[in-house]
């Protein structure tokens, strides 16, 4: 099977973690269902052009966080999520891409109440548009 | 200061099991010689021996199969040490794909140099033979000689795999393959390594191959052994660090001499200076709190990193 993961030559994090960091995505993010057979090891080393060492490092942190399950002979299998895990992990993604945003503010010398303003307008805004989820 | 380069050698680990374990391995004739080599090649990966031409790539695959003379040191193959009158039987568990062809094969047919293969290896499969001869289009009927480079290699190439060797040994497997029969045999060889049991050590001077199937490269320059470095790791640390010095003026050369991980330093333009380092966090903190400022930061091509090693390799004399 074919995973939507990108390495990004040009970062400077070790592919194993690119690769880790995209693959916990994908899993708890329910992109990849349970019981979803997982490329070999090699067959993924190949598709992303890393070594085998890399993937079962990845594979091997995986399976220590009960994200995915190996059955000898069988392959690689994405185990069942808990939901307050894939909450935990939706709350920690989106709070990274709000701290990039908070960054920026305060390096432009916004105070809290201007962040607050902005904020509020842009979900609003996004509302309006009817985006989906923004009406939640 | 630590040896930074240590950590990325897999030949350290002892939990890893080696299929090749070569210690202080010296292979010498009258023009040229090759080594010490210090290495375990670790069973169930992919090591891409990687040199300039002449570099001792070919020497050392047929040193694991006794074709040349060891002067000193002990090399082991399969666990059977390799010994002049040694025992040979380890031979017929590994498969190898020399680098030219053998001129007495020439009159010989693709199907007849396999029944002379099957004969030797008793892991022999006919099934898997013509499975690959179908898939690389070759015609088993043919005389070798009468075959084009790249179609003669693919027959070399199915009967090589056809016993499914615990270890692979092909020198320059690719050459003369179109670019069709090449993205086959890549194919070919990730499903032979994909059982996790096998061991495959190919000599190459195309990068593209060694991007797609190493997962450990082996360096030699000119027979020397420049190490054993699990590639992506070689990959992730070495970096190429565009630096200048803040306020525009031309800052200390001899400080930047001193950067962690430091493997090369070169004056790109005035102030300017291009580093390449193997601690790259070290290293890029180190040149900023030394006044300089860091305008790129950028992986490293292999190319480039070998030609670090063999810059370094030569200081050292």
């Amino acid at each position: 099977m074919w995973l939507p993961i990108r390495i990004d030559e040009q970062r400077p994090e070790p592919l194993y973690h690119q690769i880790e960091v995209q693959l916990r995505g994908l899993i708890l993010g329910g992109q990849l269902a349970e019981g979803t057979l997982l490329p070999s090891i090699r067959e993924l080393a190949g598709t992303l052009k890393c070594s085998a060492i890399t993937v079962r490092r990845v594979y091997q942190d995986l399976e220590n966080e009960r994200l995915i399950r190996t059955r000898q002979g069988m392959g690689t299998f994405v185990a069942g999520v808990e939901a307050s895990a894939r909450d935990e992990h939706r709350l920690e993604r989106a709070s990274e891409a709000l701290a990039q945003a908070v960054d920026t503010g305060l390096q432009l010398q916004c105070t809290l109440e201007e962040l607050e303003r902005i904020f509020g307008d842009l979900i609003r805004s996004r509302r309006e548009e009817g985006r989906p989820n923004g009406n939640a | 200061m630590a040896m930074p380069n240590e950590a990325y050698r897999a030949a350290s680990d002892p939990a890893i099991e080696a299929a090749v374990s070569l210690h202080g391995v010296k292979l010498a004739s009258e023009r040229f010689s090759l080594g010490p080599i210090d290495c375990d090649v670790p069973i169930g990966y992919v090591t891409a021996i990687v040199g300039t031409n002449g570099s001792g790539k070919s020497s050392l695959m047929r040193m694991l199969l006794g074709l040349e003379p060891i002067r000193s040191g002990e090399a082991s193959v399969l666990g059977t040490r390799i010994v002049p009158g040694g025992d040979e039987g380890y031979k017929t568990r590994v498969g190898f794909l020399a680098e030219l062809p053998h001129a007495h094969e020439n009159a010989m047919t693709a199907d007849e140099k396999a029944k002379f293969a099957s004969q030797w290896y008793p892991s022999w499969d006919w099934e898997r033979y013509r499975r690959l001869m179908r898939q690389f289009e070759c015609d088993g009927g043919a005389k070798l000689n009468k075959l084009s480079k790249g179609m003669r290699r693919k027959v070399e190439l199915s009967v090589t795999l056809a016993h499914d060797p615990e270890l692979l040994l092909l020198d320059e497997p690719s050459s003369g393959l179109d670019p069709f029969a090449w993205r086959m045999m890549l194919d070919e060889l990730q499903r032979y390594m994909d059982s996790g049991e096998r061991t495959l050590v190919i000599a190459t001077h195309i990068t593209e191959e060694v991007r797609r199937l190493a997962d450990y490269i082996l360096f030699l320059d000119r027979g020397r052994y420049l190490g054993l470095y699990e590639r992506d790791r070689l990959l992730d640390g070495w970096r190429t660090l565009l630096v200048q010095h803040v306020g525009g003026g031309s800052g200390s050369e001899s400080a930047l001499r001193r950067t962690p991980g430091l493997q090369g330093l070169t004056e790109a333009g005035a102030g300017v200076y291009r580093l390449e380092v193997d601690e790259p966090e070290q290293g890029e903190a180190y040149v900023r709190s030394a006044g300089f400022q860091v305008l790129a930061s950028q992986r490293m091509e292999l190319e480039d990193i070998l030609s670090c090693l063999i810059r370094k390799e030569e200081a050292k004399r």
